[in-house]
Formats: C-alpha cells, sequence, structure tokens
C-alpha cells in the first residue's frame, strides 16, 4: 500500500505535466496509442524472457521518437498515424503472444494495471525518472509554452523548440509505460489527459491549471487507490472512474461559472 | 535575372537569388530584394504570391533552397528580430492570461509590461483574462505589444492592421511610425495600397503571374518616391497585363 501510494504519486506529478501541453495540442490520443503499443513490447519480453517494462520502454521511446520527427509535417495526419501504431502494436502484440506457451496472467496485470506489483526497485527508477523529468521541464518550460502557441514564434525567439518537441513526446511516451504498472495499458491514458483536462475548465491562467492539474491528478490516484482499497475495486478502475467523476463536475462548474447570473455576481468593478 | 551589387551599410536585410519550395511547390524563385536600414518597407502583392513565405524565410522560419540570405548589424551584436504574424490560433485549453504572454514571450516584469499595453493602447484591465476572451483586434495589439516590448533592431509585421478597427488602426500605425523614427526597420505585410502611398520608404511587390510564367524573379527592387508608388496603385487593377510593370519599376 505505501509502494502503491508514494508511486502512484510520483507517475501523477509526471504525468500531469506532460498532459499539460499534450491537451492543448490535441494529442490526447497518443497517450492511448502509445500505451496500446508498447504492448507489443511487453509481448516480446515475455517472449524472450526478458524485463517487458524495458522492451515497452524502448518501443515507446522509438515510437515518441518518430511521432515527434512528423509532427511538423502538416500534410501527415498525426491522429491517423497514432491510430496505425496503436493497431499495429496491438496486431503484433497478440500474435507475438500465439509464441508463448501456456497461460501468461502477467499480461492481465500489464492491461489492466496491477498496483500490489509494485516494488521498491519500481519506486527508484520512478523517483529518478520524476526528478529527471521535472529538472527537464524546468529546463524547457518557455519552449514549450510558447512552442504550444505558435511554433514560428519559437524560432524568432531563437529558442530550441525541437529539444523541447522531442523531450515532451519520449518524455510523455516513456512516462506512459512506467505507469503501465499501475493503470494498466488500457487505462494509463487517464492520468495524462483528464487532471489538465478538468484544469482548464476551472483554472484562470495558465499557473493555476497547472497547480490544479498537480492536485486532480494527485489526489485522484491516492484517493482512488483507497476506494480500491476499501471497497476491494481494481485500482486502475477506481482510479480512473474517479478522475472521469471529477472531470464532470468540473465540466458542470464551468457551465454554470459561464451563466450570465454568476458572471453578474462576481465580475469585479473594472 | 541581373546581380545587384548590394550594400551593408544602406541595406540591414538582402536576399540573393533565393528559390524557396513549400509543400512541393515552388513560391519564390530566385528572388532577390533588400530592406534599406531604418525604412518602413512595405510588401505587397495578390493573395498566395509568397508575402508570408518571403518573410518567413527572412526570419529563417522556412529555409531556402538556394540562395542567400544576410541580416547586416552595423555593431557587432546580434541583429534582434520581432515579428508578429498575421494571426495566431491561440490553443483553447492553454489557459494563459494576457501578463503570462508577455512574460513567456518577453520575460517583462509588470512595470514593463505596464507600459509596453500603454503603448498600443491595450486596456490593463484585461490583464488578467485569459487570450481567447480577447477580440481578433486586441490580440493583434497584444502581439505587437509584446514584440515591441523585446526592443527590436527590425520588426516584420503581416497584415497587422486586418483586425483592428479604425480608431486602433490610426494609433498602431502612429507606434509604427514612432518606433521606426526611433531607428527601427520595418516590414509590413498589407493590401492597403492607400497606406503604402502614404507611408512608404521602399516597397517589395510580389507578383504571382509574373512568378509562374517567366520563373526567373518575383520580386522587384524599389526605391519609390510616392509618386511612383501611386502608379502602381494605378495598374494593380489589371495586373495581367500590366505585370511587367509593376515588378520592375526600379530607382525612379
Amino acid at each position: 500500500m505505501q509502494r502503491a501510494l508514494v508511486g502512484a504519486a510520483l507517475l501523477a506529478v509526471i504525468l500531469g505535466l506532460f498532459g499539460v501541453f499534450m491537451v492543448p495540442r490535441k494529442l490526447s490520443f497518443m497517450a492511448d496509442g502509445i500505451a496500446h503499443a508498447s504492448l507489443f513490447g511487453i509481448a516480446v519480453g515475455l517472449l524472450v524472457g526478458g524485463m517487458p517494462l524495458l522492451w515497452a520502454i524502448g518501443l515507446a521511446a522509438i515510437l515518441g521518437c518518430f511521432l515527434a520527427k512528423i509532427s511538423d509535417n502538416e500534410s501527415i495526419p498525426m491522429d491517423a498515424v497514432i491510430g496505425i501504431c496503436l493497431v499495429g502494436g496491438m496486431s503484433g502484440a497478440l500474435i507475438t503472444m500465439t509464441f508463448i506457451p501456456g497461460y501468461k496472467p502477467e499480461l492481465f496485470s500489464y492491461l489492466f494495471g496491477s498496483i500490489l506489483g509494485i516494488e521498491w526497485g519500481d519506486i527508484y527508477i520512478l523517483g529518478t525518472l520524476t526528478v529527471v523529468t521535472l529538472v527537464m521541464f524546468k529546463l524547457q518550460w518557455r519552449t514549450l509554452v510558447i512552442t504550444t502557441i505558435h511554433n514560428d514564434l519559437s524560432k524568432v525567439l531563437g529558442l530550441k523548440a525541437n529539444t523541447a518537441k522531442y523531450f515532451l513526446f519520449i518524455g510523455t511516451s516513456i512516462a506512459l509505460i512506467g505507469g503501465v504498472k499501475l493503470l494498466g495499458v488500457i487505462l494509463i491514458s487517464a492520468l495524462l489527459v483528464i487532471p489538465y483536462s478538468s484544469a482548464s475548465l476551472i483554472g484562470k491562467s495558465l499557473k493555476s491549471c497547472v497547480i490544479l492539474t498537480q492536485i486532480i491528478a494527485v489526489a485522484g490516484t491516492i484517493v482512488g487507490i483507497f476506494i480500491s482499497y476499501i471497497f476491494d475495486f481494481p485500482t486502475g478502475p477506481a482510479i480512473g472512474l474517479l478522475l472521469v467523476a471529477i472531470y464532470i463536475l468540473s465540466a458542470t462548474y464551468a457551465k454554470i461559472r459561464s451563466q450570465p447570473i454568476w458572471k453578474s455576481q462576481h465580475t469585479p468593478s473594472d | 535575372m541581373t546581380s545587384k551589387v548590394f550594400s551593408s551599410q544602406a541595406n540591414i536585410i538582402e536576399c540573393e537569388e533565393i528559390t524557396v519550395i513549400r509543400d512541393n511547390k515552388e513560391i519564390l524563385c530566385a528572388a532577390s530584394c533588400c530592406v534599406p536600414r531604418n525604412s518602413l518597407t512595405f510588401l505587397v502583392g495578390e493573395n498566395g504570391t509568397g508575402k508570408t513565405t518571403l518573410v518567413q524565410t527572412m526570419l529563417g522560419i522556412l529555409p531556402q533552397r538556394e540562395g542567400k540570405i544576410s541580416v547586416h548589424s552595423l555593431n557587432r551584436e546580434k541583429v534582434n528580430i520581432g515579428y508578429v504574424p498575421q494571426s495566431i490560433e491561440f490553443p483553447k485549453q492553454l489557459q494563459l492570461t494576457v501578463a503570462e504572454y508577455l512574460r513567456y514571450v518577453s520575460n517583462l516584469d509588470t512595470e514593463d509590461i505596464h507600459n509596453s499595453l500603454k503603448t498600443v493602447d491595450f486596456p490593463l484591465s484585461h490583464l488578467r483574462k485569459t487570450i481567447n476572451q480577447l477580440s481578433g483586434g486586441q490580440r493583434q495589439k497584444l502581439l505587437l505589444a509584446a514584440e515591441l516590448s523585446r526592443k527590436p533592431d527590425i520588426l516584420f509585421l503581416d497584415e497587422p492592421l486586418s483586425n483592428v478597427d479604425d480608431t486602433g488602426e490610426k494609433h498602431i500605425l502612429d507606434v509604427i511610425l514612432e518606433i521606426k523614427n526611433k531607428g527601427v526597420t520595418i516590414i509590413l505585410i498589407t493590401h492597403d495600397w492607400q497606406m503604402v502611398s502614404t507611408y512608404a520608404d521602399h516597397v517589395i511587390c510580389l507578383n504571382k503571374n509574373f512568378l509562374c510564367e517567366q520563373g526567373t524573379s518575383c520580386i522587384c527592387k524599389n526605391s519609390l518616391s510616392k509618386v511612383n508608388i501611386k502608379q502602381i496603385q494605378k495598374i494593380t487593377p489589371d495586373p495581367l497585363n500590366t505585370h511587367d510593370g509593376y515588378c520592375y519599376i526600379e530607382n525612379v
């Protein structure tokens, strides 16, 4: 339980931060694409007997690099390419599975997550990943914000847009696979997409949205783990459903706030 | 195309026979032009002639396949360049406020933010609004304020008045003339010939027909008096028959 809480909090922090830039860039689908495609890496790992997650991380990094490379090409539809990666990865995984003899219960833990499977070794790896990610965000934050607004502007300002882009794509891909043990391939995109999507409905500035994203992501995962523990629900779906509930509440609040009556009561006199 | 001897003292930007290909289509072909230092240079031409492409190539956003672009500094310091695009589609989910935008683009403190917004007559009460809550004209003013605050040596403006009302237009024009008088070189894309004939120091014309048919050059180098600019204005309604005339009016 202790390991699960620490691991979940670390993952929530980094995936929430990546979501701040992936969601406004309309790249939410990439989370699903990468996570599903990485199943092929997991299947290969199970087949050859190595560490399945390392294979998945390798594959995710390659896919992230590839998607970053093509992202500037306006003639290539990103969502279609991500969809192709998803289909290719899943199909490759299922075909590879046919070569593995016997029943493979690990596969289900990768598909749906297995929070109790997290060990201290995983926490150390996640901790290192979190520190590296936070340092990179600190260095690349301005460039990421400006490239999210307008790529050309970053070039005029002399910012290294490509470094920021590759960090975002490859970092997101690796972080997603880092969370596969927690939420599973199927639900991991929830941590990337929902916290910022909810925060952007409530927040009134980028800074407030980033803070709210972190609160929603960390609180959502930790409370989700407690709910799953108390009611004996599977952890991944418990966290996923809680995040969806937070999104619905945020959307409802945003809708109410946009009503003329509310506005007239709360608009500053200036 | 006749080769020209450029002067790095007189010209801040020189493009020599540049060819730019975009989406497998040749937009500029062996095009040459120069931008005189401390001038208000207008970039004119019909839609699709490559005005924005030329600006983005000068800025280094687009690569040129052939040719050379030189930006000359009078001292050894790097030339600081500003760019206000025609419009920016701000992502709706990035809840960036006006103050945050200015901080990210220009690294300004609060006092400088206020000053730059006052310069373009942007209401300070909107400072905490998100950019998505602004009108098109207000966004245009914000983009200009951000670039002005970076104190550029050269400022590229891509149709800066397209979303601005009459009062705002007058104010922005005054601001442009004021910063030009302070020594900033301004390159402005416009379709407004009235403005060109009134304010231009230098005009670069792009002609789609000339580019397509001749395939050798698409830009004319002009150092026009205001009278000549008015002559250009007269012939533009029928560019098919007169493109040679308005592409190559030089040093008159």
